[in-house]
């Protein structure tokens, strides 16, 4: 005669083995950061505490209209006022990213959205379902470029990012940002001066933490120091669609098409729903 | 110091209390309503489906809606991404062009036929894309 363990009996075989893992040794590779993950914790931008702005600095983020965030004329309660000016309506943004231009970087990592961590001998991939695109961090041995070697490069969207290990963190650089891309859904800029720097831990099986400054003494006077951001990892089955698994999955692409984002989405909906409203 | 083990079994225990954490957090927005709906507000349409647009960034959907003159009007309502009503077992062909629904949205303040889906009740009383029981807004 068979025997079937009842429900009560799997719940605590389950939670035993977890108990047993929580307390047991280390089950992962802490130099491997593979895998599908999103952020589940951490502010929206870098951190809530916004250093100090350059005039430059105040006149750019005067120039951003963002849509998210809170309205103008809402009570502050403590907040710095760069979170707390939103436009009324959708429509009287300029976002950027709302017409399919790239968030650009760190936008796009802040996002909590799926990212999958793709590593290699020499390098890290980033990729990202929204947008469809990739950040490549380099770790062969360079680094970043400087002096006529960035002012030739020039700036791109993503930066350009090299780095190593220190210990079990990785340890990335990131420079010549373009300008034009906001840091965050706030509106808050960067020059195409700023420096970054990511600092990745993985402290358990299924998380990563990330601790990030940014340098920018164009339009900020102190490094802006991140809170910590933890990447959780996601699983199989949130990453699968239909039967079809990965990051990119049917439908699951997240490519910003003027087809789909400007001409369909922006003036059939958002546009008519602001018409009017807030002027 | 590396460590490698094989530890299926915990890291699968581990992968599933993750996932269900996971789960419970509705995805991030991209573009923000501001003052465009009144949130506060519901609307009941009752209609016919007349277009999907099964796509990002929201899945919009159109019904045609007769009001009290007999005059038949589009209302548009907007629901969350494609994946994440994927996610909830949703697809392109959930709705159905000429399919007759009950749709319950938060309309626009300017009195346009737009609104946020609340939920939409299919003609056998089945509720479907409910925000009430789940479905994020994103």
């Amino acid at each position: 005669m068979r025997h079937r363990p009842t429900t009560p009996l799997l719940a605590l075989a389950f939670f035993a083995g977890c108990a047993g893992a929580a307390f047991g040794q280390t089950a992962f590779d802490a130099r491997d950061l593979s895998g599908i993950w999103t952020i589940t914790s951490g502010h929206r931008s870098i951190s809530a505490d916004v250093p100090p702005m350059t005039p430059e600095g105040e006149a750019r983020l005067n120039l951003n209209k963002p849509t998210r965030g809170r309205f103008l004329g809402e009570p502050l309660n403590g907040q710095h006022p760069g979170f707390v000016r939103a436009v009324s309506v959708p429509a009287d943004g300029n976002d950027p990213a709302h017409v399919c231009n790239p968030n650009g970087f760190p936008r796009l990592l802040l996002d909590p959205e799926p990212v999958e961590f793709i590593q290699t001998e020499g390098r890290l991939l980033q990729l990202f379902q929204w947008e469809r695109t990739l950040r490549e961090l380099w770790m062969d041995g360079r680094t970043v470029p400087s002096g006529d070697n960035l002012d030739n490069l020039g700036p791109a969207w993503y930066g350009h990012t090299a780095g190593t290990w220190e210990g079990n963190t990785l340890v990335m650089t990131t420079v010549g940002v373009d300008d034009r891309a906001w840091i965050d859904i706030f509106g808050f800029p960067k020059s195409s001066a700023a420096r970054f720097e990511e600092r990745y831990t993985r402290t358990g099986p299924d998380t990563i933490e990330l601790r990030m400054t940014m340098t920018d003494p164009v339009f900020y006077t102190a490094p802006w120091v991140s809170d910590v951001k933890t990447f959780t990892r996601v699983a199989r089955e949130d990453a699968t669609f239909y039967g079809w698994y990965g990051l990119f999955s049917g439908i699951t692409e997240a490519i910003c098409a003027p087809m789909n984002e400007v001409d369909s989405y922006n003036n059939l909906f958002r546009d008519p729903a602001s018409e009017g409203v807030g002027k | 110091m590396r460590k490698r083990h094989s530890l299926k079994t915990s890291l699968w225990c581990l992968l599933v209390l993750v996932s269900a954490v996971v789960a419970t957090q509705p995805l991030a927005g991209h573009h923000g309503r501001g003052q465009s709906f009144d949130m506060e507000k519901r609307v009941t349409l009752e209609g016919v489906v007349s277009r999907v647009q099964w796509r990002n960034p929201h899945v919009l959907v159109f019904i045609d809606v007769k009001d009290a003159t007999g005059t038949t009007v589009t209302w548009a309502f907007e629901n969350s991404n494609v994946h994440t009503l994927a996610r909830q077992g949703y697809n392109r062909n959930t709705l159905k062009v000429g399919q007759p629904v009950t749709a319950i949205v938060n309309p626009a303040v300017n009195g346009a036929p737009l609104g946020i889906i609340v939920k939409v009740i299919l003609a056998d009383g089945s509720e479907i894309m409910s925000r009430e029981r789940g479905n994020p807004l994103d």
